[in-house]
């Protein structure tokens, strides 16, 4: 009948504390690897009445605290007691940087070896993680956010994860970001996926790559107004060096870091900065914004603007001091210039910065932009859709030999790259074909080029005929020649002449 | 802890302290009750902690250790936990330590988390005078090796199935 709850059991946590005083205080000395308090607690409190003060004395929130006591951890609903914490005892403190997800998170995240990440984990909490490593100069650490873009890549990587949930789930979408998501926060799953045959396999078929790139709307956009795009994707030696970077994260890593450095060492030379700045507006923003819209804002959409803040005089002395952490938090991710150099707008010097990786592909960005394509989406459609395709996909080790009989079975392979009517979320239906065709090539690829592609000698019969009237006359050095190059007879010309013995 | 202990925990001070002049080996029990408060009063600079697993556990076998990732590896800001035993013959022979969150290192097993003494230094070459304070700062101190601080590590909060 009391109106006045004070002595309810209910509020008994403010009544301890009120109660604190006839309870024995002890003090108890917290030590974090910084820094020492000590703090007078009561006797009989829990670990979440020790964390308030704490919180309070250490300023930090307390969700972000992890005590540990004579090598155990304290969990909140522990007293002090249970763990014998008595005066002048010493229990040492964590606090819990804001990225990382809140203590002991066991997050599901088992990558599975072989085909990829398993999805078994649907909500997609991030992991703590040194994300730096996947080159991508990501903003924050790797928060879900819902418009995060599908990772085509992780989609294949795990076809047969995605029929396990293909049927049931939502859509396509959201699952590909979850395994964006948790292919960002965990560059061990990234390298497993690099390991995967099937990927490497794609990765090392210069042309479908570079279809995959050109069939991507703003790509087309960026080619068309910077026609040194299209040279630099039909060179295939660059092509094949890009991929080779993708596929090794540690190299891409490396590979950036050179490129930044050499880049900004052009910013001393006389007429080098607006060099940069050439580069950067006319190519290099484009691109990123091509490659990684969906990323939360691009990272170099305020380079732009510090650029001008920082002075119009660049140093003339060579610039020695570390670049800026691209993979730090928001605020500072702004501030970096990634090595994306393209041969020809270099105009200052020739030497520097080499094209090493002159798209920008980071392995997990290939996921975005270039695959975020509906002839992808449709194809992934197909295959939950045929349950036949599905089946062979399931069985992962096999894969290959699967799609080899796949592609055998010209009713399947035939099947498979049509886009079936309705139900397809493509909304462009011109870009049918194209997409078809790469599709084609892709069951292609997976099948290991059988008889039924046309073959490297029938593709470039033309050129073959051209050579051999040249008067290049070993056969298989020619069409050696002409795969490498892609087709380009010059190129192959040139490759001829250079291995020719003496 | 019990009366007992902390009665006898006085007594083997004393001993120590004479033993210590003499040469003499200390016996295990007061040896490892001095490690037992050292463990609660936090000696060290807080980056490595240690206590009895079971309170109740009267022969001071089975410890627990928790070592704190160390800064700038690949391990920082994680609470890795740990198993330390203390066999009948310590300190004279090593005690057997286990990782139990997992942990990608060199000298630990990746599918139950043991370390293998022969890759660990001190282990390796033990001395009656190290302690379990010892080997808990000699592995956080591995890990900030070349070799090992930039391993990649499994997803936070995993434990070893054991």
């Amino acid at each position: 009948m009391a109106e006045n709850s004070g002595t309810d059991p209910a509020v008994e946590t403010n009544t301890e504390e009120n109660a604190a005083a006839s309870a024995t205080i002890i003090k108890v000395t917290v030590k974090t690897p910084k820094d020492k308090e000590e703090i007078a607690i009561a006797e009989d409190s829990s670990v979440s009445q020790f964390k308030e003060e704490i919180s309070k004395r250490f300023k930090a929130n307390q969700d972000q605290l992890v005590l540990i006591f004579a090598g155990k951890i304290l969990k909140d609903g522990d007293t002090l007691g249970q763990h014998g914490i008595k005066d002048g005892l010493t229990v040492h403190l964590v606090i819990k940087t804001a990225q990382k997800t809140s203590g002991g998170g066991s997050s599901q995240t088992s990558a599975s070896s072989g085909p990829g990440p398993s999805q078994g984990n649907t909500d997609g909490s991030a992991n703590s993680s040194p994300a730096g490593n996947l080159g991508t100069p990501q903003g924050s650490g790797p928060s879900p956010t819902p418009t995060q873009p599908p990772n085509m890549l992780a989609g294949f990587g795990d076809l047969s994860g995605l029929a396990n949930l293909g049927m049931g789930s939502a859509n396509f979408m959201e699952l590909q970001q979850q395994m964006q998501r948790q292919l960002m926060s965990n560059p061990e799953m990234l390298s497993q996926i690099m390991e995967n045959p099937l990927v490497q396999s794609m990765m090392s078929n210069p042309d479908l790559m570079r279809q995959m790139i050109v069939a991507n709307p703003q790509m087309q956009q960026l080619m068309e107004r910077n026609p040194e795009i299209s040279h630099m994707l039909n060179n295939p030696e660059l092509m094949r060096q890009t991929m080779e970077l993708a596929r090794n994260p540690a190299m891409m890593q490396e590979m950036m870091r050179n490129q930044d450095r050499a880049l900004s060492n052009l910013e001393s030379i006389p007429g080098g900065y607006n060099a940069l700045r050439r580069m950067y507006t006319d190519i290099q923003e484009p691109m990123f914004s091509a490659a990684r819209e969906q990323f939360g804002n691009n990272p170099f959409s305020a380079l732009g603007g510090n650029a001008d803040n920082s002075g119009a005089q660049p140093s003339r002395t060579e610039n020695r001091e570390p670049l800026p952490n691209p993979w730090g938090p928001p605020d500072t991710a702004a501030t970096t210039t990634s090595g994306t150099a393209t041969t020809t707008s270099s105009t200052t010097s020739s030497t520097t910065p080499s094209v090493s990786n002159p798209l920008g592909i980071s392995s997990s960005s290939l996921g975005n932009g270039m695959f975020n394509s509906p002839g992808m989406q449709s194809l992934m459609q197909q295959i939950s859709e045929n349950p036949q395709l599905m089946q062979n996909m399931l069985s992962a080790p096999y894969m290959r030999t699967m799609m080899q009989s796949l592609a055998q079975n010209p009713d399947i392979a035939s099947q498979a790259p049509t886009p079936t009517p309705a139900p397809t979320p493509t909304p462009a239906a011109g870009t049918n074909t194209a997409q078809q065709q790469l599709m084609q090539q892709m069951l292609q690829m997976f099948a290991g080029g059988n008889a039924s592609t046309p073959t490297p000698e029938v593709r470039f019969q033309q050129q073959l005929e051209q050579l051999s009237a040249m008067g290049f006359i070993n056969r298989e050095a020619n069409l050696q020649a002409l795969i490498a190059t892609g087709g380009d007879i010059n190129a192959a010309i040139e490759r001829l002449l250079g291995s020719q013995p003496s | 802890m019990t009366r007992d202990v902390t009665l006898s925990y006085a007594f083997g001070f004393v001993q120590k302290k004479m033993a210590a002049s003499s040469g003499v080996k200390v016996p295990r029990n007061f040896r490892l009750l001095e490690e037992l408060e050292e463990g609660q009063k936090g000696v060290g600079d807080g980056t490595v902690s240690w206590g009895l697993e079971d309170d109740e556990d009267m022969t001071l076998t089975r410890w627990t250790g928790m070592i704190i990732g160390p800064a700038r590896t690949n391990y920082e800001n994680r609470i890795y936990s740990l198993k330390v035993e203390c066999g009948p013959k310590y300190p004279e022979v090593p005690p057997t330590v286990r990782f139990v969150t997992k942990i990608s290192m060199n000298g630990i097993n990746n599918s139950n988390g043991m370390v293998d003494a022969r890759s660990i230094p001190i282990l390796a070459k033990w001395q009656n005078s190290y302690s379990i304070k010892v080997v808990l700062q000699e592995l956080r101190r591995l890990m900030m090796s070349k070799e090992n601080m930039k391993l990649p590590q499994p997803p936070e909060g995993q434990t070893y199935s054991n």
